[in-house]
Formats: C-alpha cells, sequence, structure tokens
C-alpha cells in the first residue's frame, strides 16, 4: 500500500494562503465602497430625451437665465420644467417645422405635456429644496455643475446623503452673492475672498444644519 | 531550491490574480462614461412611495398629468382681475400712467424689475433695450440665410424699445405688452408673477428714459463728473 505524501511545493501553500487572507479583505473592501459608491452608480445618468433640447445651445450659446425656464427655483422647492409654451415663445417663430420640434408642437397643439425623462432624483423619503438653496448664496453649478456645456443634461453630483451633509457642515466655500446664482462660469473660491464670504455667510444668516428632520420630515 | 507546482496550477494562479484587475477596470470605465440607464435598484427600501410628486405622472388622467390643472370657466379667488389697474394695466378705459397704488416705486422696485428684465426680456430686446438680444441676432441670421428661412422661421425683428413709438408708451401698455404679448411676441403673464411684471414695466420706463435724457434732467452737482466719464 502506498501512502500518500504531500508533494514539496505544497509548502508554497502557507504563504499563498496568509496573502490571499490579507489581501482579499482589503480587495473586497475597495470593491464595495469603490464600485457601489453612489459616485460610480448615480453620477453619469443620462437619458435620451424625446426632444434633442440642448442647454449647450440655450443656456451656453443664447446666454438665456435659468430661471426664463426653471421659473419656481428661487419660490419653491420644486425647480418646474418648462410648459410647452415657454418653448412656444420663441419656435413658433423661430425653425416650427424643424423635425426635432415636432414633439413640443405635437404637445402645443393636442395639450398634452412633452414626456421629458427625469434625471436628478431622491428617494422620496428625503425632503430638498430648491428656494432655501437658491436664495441663500447657492449656485446651480455647486449641484448640477455645468449645464450650459452640456448638450444632454446628465447627473453631475452623488446626491448621497454623504455629500448633501458634507456641504451642509461646510458651506462657506460654495457661497455666492444671489446676482451670480445662474451664473454657472462664477466660481466663487476664486473671484471671492475669504472674507467676502464671511460677510455673506453672516448677510444670509447661513447655519445649515444636519439634523435628520431638516430632510427627513 | 523552492519545487514548484505544477504548470497548470501556476497558470490557473496567474489568471485568477489577473482577473482580480477587471473590476476595477470596469468601475473606472462606469465612473467616466456617462450612461443612458439609472442604477439597479436592489433594495427599494422607501425610495418609491406612493404618492405623486410636482409635475409627475398619473396614468389615471387622459392628460396623463398628476398635477392638475383648474377646470375650464372656474376663477380662482383673487384671481377675477376686477382690479383692472392692476391686472391689465388700465385705468378708465385708458392705459395708466402710474404703478398700482399697493407697489410705490423704490429702488428696490427697479432693482428687481432690472433682474427680472435681464431674466426675461434682454434674450431678444437686449440689456439695453435696443433689439441686439442674442436669440433676435441668431434669428435675423436665420431670416437671412442664403437658401431661405430654415424650417419655417418668420421671425420680425424685436422693437428697439427707444423706438419713439415705444417710448411713448405708458408704463400700463408695456405691463399689457409683458402680459399679453403683441403682434408676434408671446406674451409672459404665465411665467413671470403680477408683481415683476409691473416692476418690468417702471424698469423699461427708467431705461428709455436713461437712453434719452439731457443734461437738464442730471442733478447740477452731477454733471461735471458725467461730462468726463459719458462720451
Ligand atoms: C430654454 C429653456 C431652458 C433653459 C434656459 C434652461 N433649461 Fe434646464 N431644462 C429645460 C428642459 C426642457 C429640461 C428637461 C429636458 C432635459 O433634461 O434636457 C431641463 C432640464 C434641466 C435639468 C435636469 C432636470 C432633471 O430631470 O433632473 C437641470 C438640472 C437643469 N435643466 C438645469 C438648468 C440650469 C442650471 C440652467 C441655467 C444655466 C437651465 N437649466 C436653463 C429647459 C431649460
Ligand atoms: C428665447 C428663445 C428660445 C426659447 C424659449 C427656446 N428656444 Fe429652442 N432655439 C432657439 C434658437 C435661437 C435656436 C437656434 C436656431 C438655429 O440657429 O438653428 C433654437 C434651437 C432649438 C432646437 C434645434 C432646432 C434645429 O432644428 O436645429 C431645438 C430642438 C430646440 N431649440 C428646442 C427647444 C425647446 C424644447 C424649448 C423649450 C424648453 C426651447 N427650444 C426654447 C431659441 C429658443
Ligand atoms: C443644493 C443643491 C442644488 C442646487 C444649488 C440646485 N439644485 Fe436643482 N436639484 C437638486 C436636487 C437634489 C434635485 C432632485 C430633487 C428631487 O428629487 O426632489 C434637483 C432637481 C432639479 C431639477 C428637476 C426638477 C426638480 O425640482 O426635481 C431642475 C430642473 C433643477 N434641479 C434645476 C436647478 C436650477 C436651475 C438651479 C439653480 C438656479 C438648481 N437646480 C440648483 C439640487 C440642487
Ligand atoms: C453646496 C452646498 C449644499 C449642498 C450640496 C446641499 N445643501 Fe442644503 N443647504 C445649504 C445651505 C447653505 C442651506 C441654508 C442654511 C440655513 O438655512 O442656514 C441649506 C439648507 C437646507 C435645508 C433647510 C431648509 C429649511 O427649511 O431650513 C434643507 C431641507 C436642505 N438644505 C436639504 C438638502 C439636501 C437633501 C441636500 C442633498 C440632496 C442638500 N441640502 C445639499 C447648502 C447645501
Ligand atoms: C442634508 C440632508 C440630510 C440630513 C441632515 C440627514 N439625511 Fe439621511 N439622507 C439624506 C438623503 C438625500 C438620503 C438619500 C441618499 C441616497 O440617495 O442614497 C438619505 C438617506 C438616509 C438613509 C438611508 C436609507 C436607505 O435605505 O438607504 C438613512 C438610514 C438616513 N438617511 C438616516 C439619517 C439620520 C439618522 C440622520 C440624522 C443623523 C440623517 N439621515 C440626516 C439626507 C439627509
Ligand atoms: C422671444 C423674444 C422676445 C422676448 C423674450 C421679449 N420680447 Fe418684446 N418683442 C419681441 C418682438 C419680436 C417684438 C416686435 C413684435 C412685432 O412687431 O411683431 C417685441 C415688441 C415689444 C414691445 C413693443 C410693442 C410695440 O408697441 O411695438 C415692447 C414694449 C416689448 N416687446 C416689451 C417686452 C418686455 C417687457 C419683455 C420681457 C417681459 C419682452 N418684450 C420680451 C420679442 C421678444
Amino acid at each position: 500500500m502506498s501512502r500518500f505524501l504531500f508533494p514539496r511545493w505544497s509548502n508554497l501553500l502557507l504563504p499563498t494562503i496568509i496573502l490571499a487572507a490579507t489581501t482579499i479583505p482589503v480587495y473586497a473592501l475597495f470593491f464595495v465602497a469603490y464600485g457601489f459608491s453612489p459616485k460610480t452608480l448615480d453620477v453619469g445618468y443620462q437619458p435620451t430625451q424625446v426632444v434633442p433640447y440642448s442647454h449647450a445651445l440655450h443656456a451656453g450659446e443664447l446666454g438665456l437665465d435659468c430661471r426664463y425656464c426653471h421659473i419656481s427655483v428661487e419660490k419653491a422647492a420644486h425647480a418646474s420644467v418648462p410648459a410647452t409654451q415657454t418653448c412656444m415663445n420663441c419656435h413658433t417663430l423661430i425653425r416650427p417645422d424643424s423635425p426635432k420640434l415636432a414633439k413640443v408642437k405635437e404637445s402645443f397643439t393636442t395639450g398634452l405635456p412633452v414626456q421629458w425623462t427625469r434625471i436628478h432624483k431622491l428617494p422620496e423619503y428625503a425632503y430638498f429644496n430648491h428656494s432655501a438653496h437658491v436664495s441663500r448664496g447657492i449656485g446651480c453649478v455647486s449641484c448640477h455643475g455645468r449645464i450650459d456645456k452640456m448638450e444632454i443634461v446628465y447627473q453631475n453630483s452623488p446626491l448621497s446623503m454623504g455629500w448633501c451633509i458634507e456641504c451642509h457642515r461646510n458651506p462657506d466655500v460654495n457661497l455666492r452673492p444671489t446676482s451670480e446664482i445662474t451664473n454657472l462660469a462664477f466660481d466663487g473660491t476664486t473671484e471671492l475672498s475669504v472674507d467676502e464670504r464671511a460677510v455673506l455667510k453672516d448677510k444670509f444668516h447661513i447655519k445649515p444644519s444636519d439634523d435628520c428632520s431638516t430632510c427627513h420630515r | 531550491m523552492i519545487s514548484l507546482p505544477p504548470r497548470w496550477m501556476l497558470f490557473a494562479g496567474v489568471l485568477a490574480t489577473l482577473a482580480l484587475a477587471v473590476p476595477p477596470f470596469v468601475i473606472a470605465r462606469v465612473r467616466a462614461t456617462p450612461d443612458s440607464n439609472r442604477a439597479v435598484h436592489l433594495f427599494f427600501d422607501m425610495d418609491f412611495q406612493p404618492k405623486f410628486r410636482p409635475q409627475s405622472a398619473n396614468p389615471l388622467f387622459a392628460d396623463g398629468r398628476a398635477q392638475r390643472t383648474a377646470v375650464a370657466g372656474t376663477v380662482a379667488r383673487g384671481e377675477a382681475g376686477l382690479d383692472t389697474h392692476l391686472s391689465e394695466g388700465v385705468v378708465g378705459g385708458k392705459w395708466a400712467d402710474t404703478l398700482p397704488a399697493s407697489m410705490p416705486v423704490t429702488r428696490e422696485l427697479l432693482e428687481r424689475g432690472q433682474g427680472r428684465f435681464n431674466i426675461y426680456c434682454s434674450a431678444c430686446h437686449g440689456y439695453g433695450g435696443y433689439g441686439d438680444g442674442t436669440v433676435n441676432v441668431r434669428a435675423m441670421t436665420l431670416m437671412s440665410s442664403s437658401d431661405g428661412p430654415a424650417n419655417g422661421t418668420s421671425w420680425v425683428q424685436a422693437k428697439s424699445l427707444h423706438d419713439p413709438i415705444v417710448r411713448d408708451h405708458a408704463v400700463g401698455m408695456i405691463f399689457n405688452v409683458a402680459t399679453n404679448g403683441i403682434r408676434t411676441m408671446s406674451g409672459y403673464g404665465a411665467q413671470i408673477d403680477v408683481a415683476d411684471r409691473w416692476a418690468i414695466a417702471a424698469y423699461v420706463k427708467t431705461l428709455q428714459l436713461s437712453q434719452n435724457a439731457s443734461m437738464q434732467s442730471v442733478p447740477p452737482e452731477l454733471r461735471d463728473r458725467i461730462k468726463k466719464e459719458v462720451k
């Protein structure tokens, strides 16, 4: 009867196992933290819209102010997406027969809304309010990025709780005068001194809360 | 010398190690590129609740709107427009020359008007009101393109607000144009609320005055400065 002998190379098993046992948890941790972070999963969501509407053209090149279309952003929690009439202010006269505008024209004649696909969306247990931010010196660019350079809008920020809290604990760097709210090229960190920002903070009485009930109400 | 395991085992080991490098690459790619699909929801928690948010859809209604519009022919309280001065800019059948009594003309009001004018009117009329806004310029080039106006474009030059006819408009008429539009210009009654439209009208009158002023209307102590700074 022959006895089973472990081959000599099996001496290598022990160091290999130790190596694997130390690196694999680190790897798994990295995988979850990096791969499942909202920065990976949620940022960059860019659905194709039914109308090839371009912010780069309207807000960038033509320089339309955000509030021309998103009329309720300073007054309400919700920043409304414009009604068809708003587009027709110009497009009854500008390229009314363009195939790219067919859906808008159809909506205008039938009275049914254009079916825009929603991009930014918080879970429905979280409360967010645009006017609280926009009228207190936080510009669109801090949360939505350079919309005026986007042909098609995509989500620029993770919109995770950590991201909200990060700014609520240190809002100073994002403050700007209310006149520059929709000026996406304005960078408060380079164009305002620390003192100027402190003055703004005083003026708007900024003291963002991180109580749970602020956002979970 | 250490003895090595069989070839196939080494090979499998190297492959497995290399395979570990794939996920980081995939993740880095996902991060760097936009995606037309929303992230998959494994755990719903309370992310989606049986309630309607502004501008969301409700398939129960024929027009699909969860937010209902007013029933045709109804008037909300306080919106009957009985005060024609406030809602139409008309007093006793004539264009009003003053703002409604509830709105005293102050510096704040004019500054508000300036801000709102720059948002809603400057695209066509230009910041100075000369009818040279970006949209007007773009539309006029479309009109004069060599193979005829593209896609049925039929733009009319946005009127200069310093045109003598427009300069003679009463503030009430400017308000009415901002509300209901005029000829090819659409109205902004739905986009701008009533107080802001009055602020805009007041600012337009101010702008007209500023572009058509004589030295007599400048306070004497400021005349030297004007001569130095304005050419
Ligand atoms: C001419 C009208 C118009 C102007 C001006 C405009 N937008 Fe929009 N915006 C739209 C329309 C229509 C949509 C919906 C379609 C889409 O997502 O592209 C939209 C969508 C958006 C969205 C995404 C909404 C969602 O579904 O999550 C953001 C964010 C946004 N706009 C920000 C801005 C900002 C910031 C500016 C100013 C720089 C601006 N918009 C100027 C018309 C406009
Ligand atoms: C203030 C005026 C204005 C408003 C409001 C406006 N647009 Fe435009 N739009 C323009 C101009 C100017 C162009 C460029 C036309 C050109 O030179 O080709 C344009 C071009 C377009 C085009 C490309 C047309 C083509 O055939 O190339 C689309 C699509 C479009 N707009 C969609 C929209 C939608 C949707 C809205 C409403 C949310 C809207 N626009 C509101 C002025 C406007
Ligand atoms: C503090 C961050 C922040 C700022 C500043 C901000 N937004 Fe938003 N925006 C959000 C979030 C978060 C959502 C998603 C809201 C939700 O799901 O309820 C959103 C959604 C939107 C939408 C989609 C409609 C809606 O209200 O859900 C539009 C349009 C929009 N923003 C435009 C703007 C414009 C224009 C500005 C600047 C005037 C602006 N936002 C400034 C965070 C911000
Ligand atoms: C770029 C900075 C910034 C970001 C990002 C931000 N906030 Fe804020 N938030 C502020 C500031 C500044 C205030 C005003 C603070 C104050 O009232 O003192 C505020 C106030 C609020 C308020 C209080 C409004 C009230 O009624 O008092 C709520 C609710 C809120 N934020 C929710 C959110 C949520 C939810 C997010 C993430 C989706 C978010 N914020 C992201 C800066 C930010
Ligand atoms: C500035 C606003 C804000 C504040 C303050 C805040 N939250 Fe949140 N919270 C959010 C947002 C936004 C989300 C959704 C993030 C996402 O999309 O994953 C969230 C998500 C959560 C979730 C995750 C739910 C899930 O199923 O994934 C929990 C739990 C939670 N919050 C608890 C708390 C508690 C406890 C506090 C107080 C210590 C708190 N939050 C304070 C904004 C806030
Ligand atoms: C989409 C471009 C556009 C915008 C935005 C716009 N206008 Fe006009 N406006 C026009 C055009 C075009 C005319 C000339 C109409 C015609 O002669 O058919 C005009 C004419 C006028 C006139 C002259 C009326 C007359 O008697 O001839 C006034 C006053 C006026 N606009 C005021 C405003 C005010 C106030 C706003 C902002 C609330 C505004 N407009 C926004 C395009 C625009």
